[in-house]
Protein backbone atom coordinates (compact mmCIF):
# COMPACT_ATOMS: atom_id res chain seq x y z
CA UNK A 1 0.00 0.00 0.00
CA UNK A 2 2.84 2.33 0.96
CA UNK A 3 4.62 1.43 -2.28
CA UNK A 4 1.50 2.29 -4.27
CA UNK A 5 1.26 5.65 -2.47
CA UNK A 6 4.92 6.33 -3.22
CA UNK A 7 4.46 5.47 -6.88
CA UNK A 8 1.38 7.71 -7.02
CA UNK A 9 3.22 10.56 -5.31
CA UNK A 10 6.17 10.22 -7.68
CA UNK A 11 3.77 10.13 -10.61
CA UNK A 12 1.99 13.30 -9.46
CA UNK A 13 5.35 15.00 -8.90
CA UNK A 14 6.54 14.03 -12.38
CA UNK A 15 3.30 15.28 -13.91
CA UNK A 16 3.65 18.57 -12.02
CA UNK A 17 7.24 18.97 -13.17
CA UNK A 18 6.15 18.23 -16.75
CA UNK A 19 3.31 20.78 -16.62
CA UNK A 20 5.54 23.45 -15.10
CA UNK A 21 8.25 22.74 -17.63
CA UNK A 22 5.84 23.03 -20.54
CA UNK A 23 4.24 26.22 -19.25
CA UNK A 24 7.21 28.31 -18.17
CA UNK A 25 10.61 29.03 -19.68
CA UNK A 26 12.50 25.84 -20.47
CA UNK A 27 15.77 27.07 -19.01
CA UNK A 28 17.06 29.48 -16.45
CA UNK A 29 18.83 32.44 -17.98
CA UNK A 30 20.70 34.99 -15.92
CA UNK A 31 20.17 38.63 -16.84
CA UNK A 32 23.94 38.82 -17.34
CA UNK A 33 23.62 36.28 -20.16
CA UNK A 34 21.02 38.33 -22.03
CA UNK A 35 22.49 40.37 -24.87
CA UNK A 36 20.43 43.21 -26.33
CA UNK A 37 21.91 45.35 -29.10
CA UNK A 38 20.45 48.53 -30.60
CA UNK A 39 19.33 48.13 -34.22
CA UNK A 40 17.95 50.10 -37.11
CA UNK A 41 15.68 48.61 -39.76
CA UNK A 42 18.73 48.37 -42.05
CA UNK A 43 20.49 46.22 -39.44
CA UNK A 44 17.44 43.96 -39.22
CA UNK A 45 17.26 43.65 -43.00
CA UNK A 46 20.90 42.63 -43.03
CA UNK A 47 20.25 40.00 -40.36
CA UNK A 48 17.26 38.67 -42.31
CA UNK A 49 19.49 37.95 -45.30
CA UNK A 50 21.47 35.28 -43.49
CA UNK A 51 22.67 32.60 -45.91
CA UNK A 52 22.91 30.11 -43.05
CA UNK A 53 19.21 30.39 -42.21
CA UNK A 54 16.49 28.34 -43.92
CA UNK A 55 13.81 30.62 -42.47
CA UNK A 56 13.87 33.80 -40.41
CA UNK A 57 11.23 34.96 -37.95
CA UNK A 58 11.28 38.60 -36.84
CA UNK A 59 9.09 39.57 -33.91
CA UNK A 60 8.74 43.18 -32.78
CA UNK A 61 7.43 43.44 -29.25
CA UNK A 62 7.58 45.63 -26.15
CA UNK A 63 7.58 45.06 -22.41
CA UNK A 64 4.52 47.32 -22.07
CA UNK A 65 2.54 45.38 -24.70
CA UNK A 66 0.18 42.81 -23.14
CA UNK A 67 -0.36 40.63 -26.24
CA UNK A 68 3.41 40.64 -26.81
CA UNK A 69 4.05 39.30 -23.33
CA UNK A 70 1.27 36.72 -23.71
CA UNK A 71 2.65 35.23 -26.92
CA UNK A 72 6.29 35.30 -25.83
CA UNK A 73 6.49 31.80 -24.25
CA UNK A 74 5.16 30.28 -27.48
CA UNK A 75 7.62 32.30 -29.49
CA UNK A 76 10.57 31.16 -27.38
CA UNK A 77 9.39 27.53 -27.62
CA UNK A 78 9.34 27.75 -31.39
CA UNK A 79 12.77 29.37 -31.43
CA UNK A 80 14.22 26.57 -29.31
CA UNK A 81 12.42 23.75 -31.13
CA UNK A 82 13.38 24.81 -34.66
CA UNK A 83 16.74 26.46 -34.09
CA UNK A 84 18.52 23.24 -35.05
CA UNK A 85 16.47 22.96 -38.23
CA UNK A 86 17.56 26.28 -39.70
CA UNK A 87 15.18 28.76 -38.08
CA UNK A 88 16.67 32.08 -37.05
CA UNK A 89 14.60 34.18 -34.64
CA UNK A 90 15.20 37.92 -34.38
CA UNK A 91 13.50 39.55 -31.41
CA UNK A 92 13.33 43.34 -31.59
CA UNK A 93 12.05 45.28 -28.62
CA UNK A 94 10.26 48.52 -29.46
CA UNK A 95 10.82 49.84 -25.95
CA UNK A 96 12.71 53.06 -25.48
CA UNK A 97 16.45 52.39 -25.51
CA UNK A 98 16.54 53.87 -22.00
CA UNK A 99 14.38 50.92 -20.88
CA UNK A 100 16.93 48.29 -21.91
CA UNK A 101 17.25 47.02 -18.32
CA UNK A 102 13.54 46.13 -18.26
CA UNK A 103 13.91 44.47 -21.67
CA UNK A 104 16.81 42.33 -20.44
CA UNK A 105 14.94 41.38 -17.30
CA UNK A 106 11.93 40.24 -19.30
CA UNK A 107 14.05 38.27 -21.77
CA UNK A 108 15.87 36.54 -18.91
CA UNK A 109 12.54 35.62 -17.33
CA UNK A 110 11.41 34.14 -20.65
CA UNK A 111 14.63 32.13 -21.06
CA UNK A 112 16.02 33.97 -24.07
CA UNK A 113 19.75 33.26 -24.27
CA UNK A 114 20.29 34.13 -27.92
CA UNK A 115 21.11 37.66 -29.14
CA UNK A 116 18.17 40.07 -29.05
CA UNK A 117 17.73 43.64 -30.17
CA UNK A 118 16.14 46.96 -29.29
CA UNK A 119 14.89 49.51 -31.80
CA UNK A 120 17.20 52.50 -32.06
CA UNK A 121 15.50 54.48 -34.82
CA UNK A 122 12.47 56.78 -35.14
CA UNK A 123 9.21 54.86 -35.50
CA UNK A 124 8.37 55.88 -39.06
CA UNK A 125 11.81 55.04 -40.44
CA UNK A 126 11.92 51.74 -38.57
CA UNK A 127 8.42 50.65 -39.61
CA UNK A 128 8.81 51.54 -43.28
CA UNK A 129 12.36 50.19 -43.32
CA UNK A 130 11.15 46.83 -42.09
CA UNK A 131 8.02 46.57 -44.23
CA UNK A 132 5.61 49.22 -45.48
CA UNK A 133 2.55 47.02 -44.87
CA UNK A 134 3.24 47.06 -41.13
CA UNK A 135 1.10 49.76 -39.49
CA UNK A 136 3.19 49.87 -36.33
CA UNK A 137 0.79 47.85 -34.18
CA UNK A 138 2.43 45.43 -31.74
CA UNK A 139 3.22 42.64 -31.66
CA UNK A 140 4.24 42.27 -35.29
CA UNK A 141 5.67 39.08 -36.76
CA UNK A 142 7.41 38.62 -40.09
CA UNK A 143 8.52 35.28 -41.52
CA UNK A 144 11.04 35.20 -44.34
CA UNK A 145 12.30 32.34 -46.40
CA UNK A 146 16.00 31.54 -46.58
CA UNK A 147 16.55 34.06 -49.33
CA UNK A 148 15.16 36.87 -47.22
CA UNK A 149 11.84 37.08 -49.05
CA UNK A 150 8.83 37.85 -46.87
CA UNK A 151 6.32 34.98 -46.88
CA UNK A 152 4.14 35.76 -43.85
CA UNK A 153 3.28 38.84 -41.85
CA UNK A 154 0.71 39.57 -39.18
CA UNK A 155 -0.04 42.00 -36.38
CA UNK A 156 -1.37 40.83 -33.02
CA UNK A 157 -0.61 38.00 -30.64
CA UNK A 158 -0.82 34.32 -31.59
CA UNK A 159 -0.28 30.97 -29.93
CA UNK A 160 2.61 28.52 -30.10
CA UNK A 161 0.71 26.38 -32.59
CA UNK A 162 0.28 29.28 -35.01
CA UNK A 163 3.96 30.17 -34.76
CA UNK A 164 4.87 26.53 -35.26
CA UNK A 165 2.59 26.05 -38.25
CA UNK A 166 3.97 29.10 -40.04
CA UNK A 167 7.58 28.18 -39.26
CA UNK A 168 7.13 24.58 -40.37
CA UNK A 169 5.59 25.81 -43.64
CA UNK A 170 8.52 28.17 -44.19
CA UNK A 171 11.12 25.50 -43.43
CA UNK A 172 9.34 22.91 -45.59
CA UNK A 173 9.13 25.30 -48.52
CA UNK A 174 12.83 26.00 -48.16
CA UNK A 175 13.68 22.31 -48.10
CA UNK A 176 11.90 21.52 -51.38
CA UNK A 177 14.18 21.08 -54.40
CA UNK A 178 14.30 24.14 -56.61
CA UNK A 179 15.26 24.75 -60.21
CA UNK A 180 12.55 22.82 -62.04
CA UNK A 181 10.19 25.70 -62.78
CA UNK A 182 12.11 27.73 -65.31
CA UNK B 1 -11.46 40.16 -61.23
CA UNK B 2 -14.96 41.44 -62.11
CA UNK B 3 -16.87 43.87 -59.92
CA UNK B 4 -19.12 41.31 -58.25
CA UNK B 5 -16.14 39.10 -57.41
CA UNK B 6 -14.35 42.09 -55.92
CA UNK B 7 -17.39 43.05 -53.84
CA UNK B 8 -17.77 39.46 -52.63
CA UNK B 9 -14.08 39.30 -51.70
CA UNK B 10 -14.27 42.65 -49.89
CA UNK B 11 -17.38 41.48 -47.99
CA UNK B 12 -15.68 38.23 -47.00
CA UNK B 13 -12.54 40.03 -45.85
CA UNK B 14 -14.65 42.45 -43.82
CA UNK B 15 -16.57 39.64 -42.18
CA UNK B 16 -13.32 37.86 -41.47
CA UNK B 17 -12.19 40.90 -39.54
CA UNK B 18 -9.73 42.33 -42.03
CA UNK B 19 -9.41 46.09 -42.01
CA UNK B 20 -9.21 48.50 -44.91
CA UNK B 21 -7.28 51.70 -44.45
CA UNK B 22 -8.37 55.13 -45.57
CA UNK B 23 -6.37 57.05 -48.11
CA UNK B 24 -5.68 60.76 -47.97
CA UNK B 25 -8.66 62.47 -49.62
CA UNK B 26 -11.15 59.79 -48.56
CA UNK B 27 -14.33 60.67 -46.69
CA UNK B 28 -14.87 59.36 -43.17
CA UNK B 29 -16.80 56.08 -43.04
CA UNK B 30 -19.44 55.09 -40.47
CA UNK B 31 -20.24 58.73 -39.72
CA UNK B 32 -23.83 58.07 -38.63
CA UNK B 33 -23.07 55.21 -36.23
CA UNK B 34 -24.21 56.26 -32.76
CA UNK B 35 -21.72 55.52 -29.99
CA UNK B 36 -22.16 55.89 -26.25
CA UNK B 37 -20.38 58.94 -24.89
CA UNK B 38 -18.99 59.19 -21.37
CA UNK B 39 -21.84 61.60 -20.51
CA UNK B 40 -24.41 58.93 -21.36
CA UNK B 41 -25.53 60.45 -24.67
CA UNK B 42 -25.35 58.67 -28.04
CA UNK B 43 -23.04 60.51 -30.44
CA UNK B 44 -21.96 59.92 -34.04
CA UNK B 45 -19.03 61.37 -35.96
CA UNK B 46 -21.49 63.37 -38.05
CA UNK B 47 -22.99 64.83 -34.86
CA UNK B 48 -19.71 66.45 -33.84
CA UNK B 49 -18.51 67.67 -37.27
CA UNK B 50 -17.16 71.23 -37.01
CA UNK B 51 -17.03 74.07 -39.48
CA UNK B 52 -13.26 73.67 -39.84
CA UNK B 53 -13.35 69.87 -40.03
CA UNK B 54 -13.34 66.86 -37.74
CA UNK B 55 -10.66 65.17 -35.68
CA UNK B 56 -11.32 61.47 -35.06
CA UNK B 57 -8.91 59.67 -32.79
CA UNK B 58 -8.84 56.02 -31.78
CA UNK B 59 -7.62 55.71 -28.24
CA UNK B 60 -8.21 53.84 -25.00
CA UNK B 61 -7.24 53.92 -21.35
CA UNK B 62 -4.85 51.04 -20.73
CA UNK B 63 -2.21 51.50 -23.43
CA UNK B 64 1.08 52.86 -22.08
CA UNK B 65 1.50 54.83 -25.31
CA UNK B 66 -1.89 56.46 -24.82
CA UNK B 67 -0.89 57.27 -21.25
CA UNK B 68 2.30 58.86 -22.53
CA UNK B 69 0.31 61.02 -24.94
CA UNK B 70 -2.92 61.54 -23.00
CA UNK B 71 -2.04 65.05 -21.84
CA UNK B 72 -1.31 66.02 -25.44
CA UNK B 73 -4.53 64.30 -26.62
CA UNK B 74 -6.50 66.46 -24.20
CA UNK B 75 -4.74 69.73 -24.98
CA UNK B 76 -4.74 69.29 -28.77
CA UNK B 77 -8.34 68.03 -28.75
CA UNK B 78 -9.61 70.85 -26.57
CA UNK B 79 -7.75 73.47 -28.63
CA UNK B 80 -8.97 71.98 -31.92
CA UNK B 81 -12.54 72.07 -30.67
CA UNK B 82 -12.13 75.67 -29.59
CA UNK B 83 -10.87 76.58 -33.05
CA UNK B 84 -13.87 75.08 -34.84
CA UNK B 85 -13.08 71.41 -35.33
CA UNK B 86 -15.39 68.66 -34.27
CA UNK B 87 -13.46 66.28 -32.03
CA UNK B 88 -14.31 62.72 -31.04
CA UNK B 89 -12.16 60.12 -29.30
CA UNK B 90 -13.21 56.52 -29.93
CA UNK B 91 -12.36 53.52 -27.77
CA UNK B 92 -12.76 50.39 -29.90
CA UNK B 93 -10.99 48.04 -27.49
CA UNK B 94 -12.74 45.06 -25.97
CA UNK B 95 -12.73 45.73 -22.21
CA UNK B 96 -12.82 41.97 -21.66
CA UNK B 97 -9.13 42.07 -22.61
CA UNK B 98 -8.36 45.15 -20.55
CA UNK B 99 -10.81 46.13 -17.77
CA UNK B 100 -9.08 49.52 -17.65
CA UNK B 101 -10.79 50.22 -20.99
CA UNK B 102 -14.29 49.83 -19.53
CA UNK B 103 -16.95 52.52 -19.87
CA UNK B 104 -16.73 53.58 -16.23
CA UNK B 105 -12.95 53.87 -16.48
CA UNK B 106 -13.41 55.95 -19.63
CA UNK B 107 -15.71 58.29 -17.71
CA UNK B 108 -13.07 58.73 -15.03
CA UNK B 109 -10.30 59.33 -17.55
CA UNK B 110 -12.29 61.91 -19.53
CA UNK B 111 -13.06 63.79 -16.33
CA UNK B 112 -9.48 63.56 -15.06
CA UNK B 113 -8.08 64.89 -18.35
CA UNK B 114 -10.74 67.55 -18.82
CA UNK B 115 -11.97 66.44 -22.24
CA UNK B 116 -14.36 69.04 -23.68
CA UNK B 117 -15.26 66.62 -26.48
CA UNK B 118 -16.93 63.20 -26.65
CA UNK B 119 -15.04 60.06 -25.62
CA UNK B 120 -17.16 57.23 -26.96
CA UNK B 121 -17.40 53.43 -27.08
CA UNK B 122 -17.21 51.66 -30.45
CA UNK B 123 -19.30 48.77 -29.13
CA UNK B 124 -18.62 46.43 -32.05
CA UNK B 125 -15.19 47.78 -33.05
CA UNK B 126 -16.71 48.13 -36.53
CA UNK B 127 -16.06 51.87 -36.72
CA UNK B 128 -12.36 51.18 -36.13
CA UNK B 129 -12.46 48.44 -38.75
CA UNK B 130 -14.13 50.79 -41.25
CA UNK B 131 -11.40 53.37 -40.69
CA UNK B 132 -8.69 50.73 -40.93
CA UNK B 133 -7.46 51.87 -37.53
CA UNK B 134 -5.05 49.43 -35.92
CA UNK B 135 -3.34 51.25 -33.06
CA UNK B 136 -3.90 53.60 -30.19
CA UNK B 137 -3.58 56.54 -30.24
CA UNK B 138 -4.24 56.92 -34.00
CA UNK B 139 -5.47 60.23 -35.42
CA UNK B 140 -7.58 60.96 -38.51
CA UNK B 141 -8.10 64.64 -39.42
CA UNK B 142 -10.79 65.60 -41.95
CA UNK B 143 -11.10 69.06 -43.46
CA UNK B 144 -14.28 71.12 -43.76
CA UNK B 145 -15.16 69.24 -46.95
CA UNK B 146 -14.97 65.97 -45.05
CA UNK B 147 -11.80 64.78 -46.78
CA UNK B 148 -9.00 63.05 -44.89
CA UNK B 149 -6.02 65.39 -44.74
CA UNK B 150 -3.93 63.74 -42.04
CA UNK B 151 -3.60 60.21 -40.66
CA UNK B 152 -1.16 58.92 -38.11
CA UNK B 153 0.74 59.91 -35.02
CA UNK B 154 0.21 62.92 -32.76
CA UNK B 155 3.90 63.76 -32.86
CA UNK B 156 7.26 62.05 -33.02
CA UNK B 157 8.16 61.34 -29.41
CA UNK B 158 6.70 59.46 -26.49
CA UNK B 159 8.41 62.00 -24.26
CA UNK B 160 6.63 65.35 -24.46
CA UNK B 161 9.83 67.31 -23.93
CA UNK B 162 11.59 65.55 -26.81
CA UNK B 163 9.05 66.23 -29.55
CA UNK B 164 10.57 67.68 -32.70
CA UNK B 165 7.70 67.09 -35.17
CA UNK B 166 4.19 68.16 -34.18
CA UNK B 167 2.45 66.23 -36.96
CA UNK B 168 -1.18 66.55 -35.84
CA UNK B 169 -0.95 70.15 -34.65
CA UNK B 170 0.79 71.14 -37.88
CA UNK B 171 -2.00 69.44 -39.85
CA UNK B 172 -4.66 71.28 -37.83
CA UNK B 173 -2.90 74.62 -38.31
CA UNK B 174 -2.49 74.04 -42.06
CA UNK B 175 -6.14 73.05 -42.42
CA UNK B 176 -7.32 76.18 -40.62
CA UNK B 177 -5.06 78.27 -42.86
CA UNK B 178 -6.43 76.54 -45.96
CA UNK B 179 -2.97 75.22 -46.81
CA UNK B 180 -1.78 71.74 -47.72
CA UNK B 181 -0.87 69.62 -44.70
CA UNK B 182 2.95 69.39 -44.61
CA UNK B 183 3.12 65.69 -43.66
CA UNK B 184 -0.12 63.90 -44.45
CA UNK B 185 0.67 60.40 -43.20
CA UNK B 186 2.90 59.11 -40.43
CA UNK B 187 3.47 55.76 -38.80
CA UNK B 188 4.32 54.96 -35.23
CA UNK B 189 4.65 51.99 -32.94
CA UNK B 190 1.60 51.65 -30.74
CA UNK B 191 -0.71 49.28 -28.93
CA UNK B 192 -2.79 47.21 -31.31
CA UNK B 193 -6.54 47.78 -31.03
CA UNK B 194 -8.14 44.85 -29.18
CA UNK B 195 -10.99 44.31 -31.62
CA UNK B 196 -14.17 42.75 -30.35
CA UNK B 197 -14.72 39.30 -31.78
CA UNK B 198 -17.40 39.06 -34.46
CA UNK B 199 -20.52 37.19 -33.28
Amino acid sequence: MVAIRRVTAVGVLCALVFVLASCGPTKHVSIDDVHVSPVTSADVQKAIHDPAAKAVLVNVWATWCGPCREEFPGLVRVAEKYNGQGLKVILVSADETTDVAAVKKFLATEGVDFPAYIKAEKDQAFIDGLDKQWTGALPATFIYNGGGKLRDFWEGGVTFSVFEQKVVEALAKQSKPTGGDS
Amino acid sequence: MNRSSFVALAAWLTMAGYVFGLNIGDKAPSTTVKMKNVDGSEVSIADVAGKQGTLVMFSCNHCPFVKAWQGRIASIGNAAKASGFGVIIINANDPADYPEDSYTEMQSRAKQLGFTFPYVVDATSDVARAFGATRTPEAFLFDKNGKLVYHGAIDDSREADQVSKHFLQDAIDATVAGKAVPVAETKFVGCGIKFRTKA
